[in-house]
C-alpha cells in the first residue's frame, strides 16, 4: 500500500454568493500531494486557484455538498474551534501575494507571530526562547538579519516577502502554502523569492504554490491546472 | 502573549488612541468636576445647618413654650444632650444709621433673641463673629495691608460673644454680615467698609411687633442697640436676613417676658386692678439641642420627644402652674436637617439629576469609545484576517480590543480625574478669572493669532493646497471669535452667593467619586469596545484578505 498523500482533497466545491446569485467557483477539484513535493496550482485569474488553497488551509469553508480534505491521511475540513486554529497555526504556513505583514509590529515580531499564537492566551510573555532563536535564524538564513527591528513599511517589496516566509516557517509546519508569492514583485526579485522557495523545498519542505504564470509554475516539481472549477492533470 | 503585545502597538503607534483617551479624560473630569462641588455644597450645607442651630430643634412658634428652663432642665438629664438653650426668632425691621441725613435705610430682619452662653454651647456661633482681631503674628501677616480687622481691639470679639456694648453693658446687637450694605466683599473673602461706615462702631434701631396670645398684632416696639459685631456663618440668605438680639430683650419687646397673669372673667379689685391669678412664665419659640458627640440627630430627636412628654406631663400635673405647656403633639421636635428639609431638599434632588444626567454621559463615553473603536477595528480587519490565518483565535482577537479599551479607559479616567483635579482646586480663582474683563493682552494675542492663521491660510490658497488652506482659515476664524468674546466679555458672575447660598464654591475633589468615575469609565470604555470587538472576532479571515 502506498503512503498518504500528506495534503488531499477530493471533489471540493465552493459557491461564492454576490446578492441572490451564486458564481460557482470550484465545481468538484480533486488535489494530491505527496510529502516533500512542490506542486503549482496553475490557472487564469478569477479560476479559484486562491480558493482552492484557502480551503486547503482551513481559511475558509467548502459548500455543504462538498467532498473534504484530508491532511496526512486525516480529514480536517470539519474541523472547528480550537482544532481549526491549531492547524493553521502549526501544520500550515501561508505567504499571500501582497506579504499581509502588521504595520506595527517589527520584523523579528512579525516572523515570530505565530510562535507567540502558538503559546495562547494564558502563557506571559511573547513566545519562548526556542522559537526566538529558530525564527532569527530563519531571518539570518533570507538575509533580513540587519533588519529585525524593522517597520515593514521600511522594507522593500522583496525584503516584506521573505520576512512573510519567515512567519510562515517560524513554526516549523509540514507543508507551506504561497499564494502568488511572486504576484507583486519585479522579475528579478521574484525570481530570488522562488529561489528561496526552491532552497527551502530542497531541504524537504512540501509546498503547494499558486500562480498564473507558466514560467513561475516550471520551478515546481509538478504542475496541476485549474480549469473551470477543475483540476486536469 | 500577543494580545497584549497588539493592543500596546496599537495604543502607542497611532493618534486614535489618544483621542479616545481624550473623550474619555473629558467625560471624566466633566463627572468630577460637577459632583465633587455639588457635594460639597451638600456638605456645607448641612454642616452650616448643624452649627446655626444644633442638632434638634424644638419648635412652638409665635405663642412660645412656657417653663422652657424646666424643659431645658428635663432635656439636661438626657445622656443623649449635650447642651440646650432657648431661643426667640421673630421678624422685625432694622433701621440702619445710613446714608446721611433723614431718611435712612430700613431693612426687614430674621431676629433671633439667644442666650449668649448656651447659645454657644449648642451651636459654636462665636467662631461665626466675623471682626476679631488677627490672632498671632502669621495670622496678622496673611490679611491684607488694608484689612480693617488688623487694627481690632480685642473686646470686640468679647462684645460679640457676649451681646453687652464694653463699658456702657448695653445689650448689643450682631448682625450678618450682608444685613447692611456697607460690606464689601474681596477677592479674597475679607471685607472692607464702605465710606468709612464700620457697623460696630454704629447703633441700629430694631422694631419688633408682639402677637397676643389670640394672635392680633399689638403695638409694636421699638429699641435702639449698639452694633457690637457682625457674623458671617457662610450661608449667604442668613447672613443677609440674620440679627442676634439677648433672649431677655427680645421677650420683652415681644411681650413673652415673665409677667403676672390676670383673671380677666373675675370683677375688678377694689382699686380697679384684675385680680391675679398666678405668675404668667417668659416664653420661647425654640429650644435648640445639642447632641453628645457619637449621637445621631434621629436618636437625640427620640429622646428630647420622650422628655418633652415628661415635662409637659409633670407640669399639667402641677397645681402651681396656671399656663400650662403646649401638648406634645402640637409641639414639633424635629432634626435640624428636617427643620431646614425645604432648603437641603432641592439641593438633594438636584443631586440625583445630576446623577441621572451622569449616566447619559457615561453612555455618551461609551458611545464615543465605541464609535472610536469601530473606525479601529474597520481599518485593522486585514490585521485581524492576518492574525486569524495564522491560527490566532476568536477570544484572542477579542482580547486584544477589550485589553485596548480597558487601557484606554483606565488612562482617560486618570487623566480626567487630574485634570478634574486641577480644575476643583482652583475653581475660586477659575470663577473670579471669569468674574472679571478679559485682560488686555488675551484679546489682542487672539487676533494677532487670527490673523497670523489668515496669512497662511492665504499661503496655502497661493500654492493650491487645500487641506492646510482650509485648516488655517478654521483656526484664523476660531481665533479672531475667540479674540472678538474676550474683547466683548464683560464679566459673569456664575457663582451667584444669593442663589448659591454659599459666598465660595467648594473646591476639595470629592475623592470616593472620583474613584468611581474612574471604575465607570474603565467599565464603559471596555463596553463600548466589546461591541466592536466581538465584530473583530467574528471577521472572515478570506474577506479580510481578499481585496486589497
Amino acid at each position: 500500500m502506498s503512503e498518504a498523500p500528506l495534503l488531499e482533497a477530493r471533489d471540493l466545491r465552493k459557491t461564492y454568493h454576490l446578492g441572490k446569485v451564486g458564481v460557482p467557483v470550484l465545481r468538484g477539484a480533486d488535489f494530491r500531494m505527496k510529502r516533500g513535493e512542490w506542486v503549482a496550482i496553475l490557472g487564469s485569474s478569477g479560476s479559484g486557484k486562491s480558493t482552492l488553497l484557502h480551503l486547503l488551509g482551513l481559511l475558509d469553508e467548502p459548500d455543504a455538498d462538498s467532498g473534504g480534505v484530508w491532511f496526512e491521511g486525516a480529514p480536517v475540513a470539519g474541523l472547528r474551534g480550537a482544532a481549526r486554529n491549531r492547524y493553521r497555526n502549526l501544520s500550515v504556513g501561508f505567504v499571500f501575494q501582497f506579504y499581509h505583514l502588521l504595520p506595527e509590529l517589527t520584523v523579528l515580531e512579525n516572523a515570530m507571530l505565530p510562535c507567540s499564537v502558538a503559546r495562547g492566551l494564558v502563557a506571559p510573555g511573547g513566545a519562548d526562547e526556542v522559537a526566538h532563536r529558530r525564527t532569527r535564524e530563519l531571518l539570518d538564513a533570507f538575509g533580513m538579519s540587519h533588519r529585525l527591528a524593522h517597520r515593514p513599511r521600511e522594507l522593500s517589496g522583496g525584503e516584506r516577502q521573505r520576512v512573510a516566509i519567515a512567519r510562515a516557517l517560524a513554526n516549523e509546519p509540514r507543508v507551506l502554502l504561497a499564494d502568488e508569492p511572486t504576484g507583486n514583485l519585479d522579475a528579478k526579485t521574484g525570481g530570488e523569492i522562488l529561489d528561496m522557495i526552491a532552497k527551502l523545498h530542497g531541504k524537504g519542505l512540501s509546498i503547494a504554490m499558486v500562480t498564473h504564470d507558466p514560467a513561475v509554475a516550471a520551478r515546481a516539481d509538478r504542475v496541476v491546472r485549474l480549469t473551470d472549477g477543475r483540476v486536469d492533470g | 502573549m500577543y494580545p497584549a503585545q497588539l493592543a500596546n502597538r496599537y495604543l502607542t503607534s497611532r493618534i486614535i488612541p489618544l483621542i479616545a483617551v481624550g473623550a474619555v479624560a473629558l467625560c471624566v473630569a466633566l463627572v468630577v468636576i460637577v459632583v465633587s462641588v455639588m457635594s460639597g455644597f451638600l456638605n456645607m450645607l448641612k454642616s452650616s445647618g448643624r452649627t446655626l442651630m444644633g442638632d434638634v430643634v424644638i419648635n412652638y412658634p409665635v405663642r412660645g413654650l412656657p417653663w422652657y428652663d424646666e424643659l431645658i432642665a428635663e432635656i439636661g438629664k438626657l445622656p443623649e444632650a449635650e447642651a440646650a438653650t432657648p431661643l426667640i426668632d421673630t421678624y422685625g425691621l432694622v433701621r440702619m444709621p445710613y446714608p446721611p441725613g433723614a431718611d435712612k435705610e430700613v431693612v426687614t430682619a430674621n431676629v433671633w433673641g439667644i442666650e449668649p452662653r448656651g447659645f454657644e454651647r449648642v451651636t459654636d456661633f462665636s467662631r461665626s463673629l466675623y471682626w476679631k482681631p488677627p490672632k498671632d503674628e502669621a495670622a496678622a501677616a496673611s490679611m491684607a495691608p488694608d484689612d480693617p480687622r488688623r487694627v481690632l481691639a480685642p473686646q470686640i470679639e468679647a462684645d460679640g460673644r457676649s451681646l453687652r456694648q464694653f463699658g456702657t453693658d448695653i445689650p448689643g446687637l450682631v448682625m450678618g454680615i450682608h444685613v447692611s450694605i456697607v460690606n464689601e466683599r474681596m477677592r479674597d473673602g475679607s471685607y472692607r467698609t464702605r465710606s468709612g461706615w464700620f457697623m460696630p462702631d454704629q447703633r441700629v434701631t430694631l422694631t419688633l411687633v408682639p402677637i397676643s396670645g389670640k394672635g392680633t398684632v399689638a403695638e409694636p416696639t421699638e429699641r435702639i442697640f449698639p452694633v457690637v459685631n457682625e457674623f458671617r456663618s457662610g450661608v449667604y440668605q442668613i447672613d443677609k436676613n440674620r440679627v442676634l438680639i439677648p433672649l431677655e430683650e427680645a421677650q420683652r419687646m415681644l411681650r413673652l417676658d415673665e409677667g403676672l397673669q390676670y383673671d380677666l372673667d373675675a370683677p375688678p379689685n377694689a382699686d380697679g386692678s384684675q385680680p391675679v391669678l398666678g405668675k404668667s412664665p417668659a416664653r420661647v419659640h425654640r429650644v435648640l439641642v445639642r447632641a453628645k458627640p457619637g449621637v445621631t440627630p434621629a436618636t437625640l430627636r427620640d429622646a428630647v420627644q420622650d422628655a418633652y412628654a415628661r415635662f409637659a406631663m409633670a407640669a399639667a400635673a402641677d397645681p402651681a402652674k396656671v399656663v400650662k405647656p403646649p401638648r406634645p403633639e402640637v409641639v414639633s421636635i424635629l432634626t435640624w436637617e428636617q427643620h431646614l428639609r425645604d432648603l437641603i431638599g432641592p439641593v438633594e434632588k438636584e443631586r440625583e439629576m445630576m446623577r441621572i444626567l451622569f449616566s447619559i454621559v457615561y453612555l455618551v463615553c461609551a458611545g464615543l469609545v465605541l464609535s472610536i473603536f469601530w473606525a479601529i477595528v474597520q481599518e485593522k480587519s486585514r490585521d485581524i484576517g492576518i492574525l486569524r490565518s495564522i491560527g490566532a483565535s476568536r477570544p484572542g482577537v477579542l482580547w486584544i480590543f477589550l485589553q485596548y479599551g480597558l487601557v484606554i479607559g483606565a488612562t482617560g479616567g486618570v487623566v480626567g480625574i487630574g485634570l478634574g483635579w486641577l480644575v476643583i482646586d482652583n475653581i475660586n480663582a477659575i470663577h473670579e478669572t471669569i468674574g472679571e474683563d478679559a485682560p488686555r493682552w488675551t484679546w489682542i494675542l487672539a487676533f494677532v493669532l487670527s490673523v497670523g492663521a489668515l496669512v497662511m491660510s492665504l499661503r496655502g490658497a497661493h500654492r493650491g493646497a487645500l487641506l492646510p488652506t482650509l485648516l488655517w482659515l478654521v483656526g484664523g476664524v476660531t481665533m479672531g471669535l475667540a479674540g472678538a468674546g474676550l474683547l466683548a466679555h464683560r464679566g459673569t458672575l456664575i457663582w451667584d452667593p444669593a442663589v448659591y447660598y454659599f459666598s465660595t464654591i467648594p473646591n476639595k475633589v470629592d475623592w470616593f467619586t472620583a474613584a468611581l468615575t474612574w471604575v465607570g469609565a474603565v467599565v464603559f470604555s471596555v463596553l463600548g469596545a466589546s461591541v466592536p470587538a466581538a465584530k473583530a472576532a467574528d471577521i472572515d479571515p478570506v474577506r479580510a484578505l481578499r481585496y486589497e
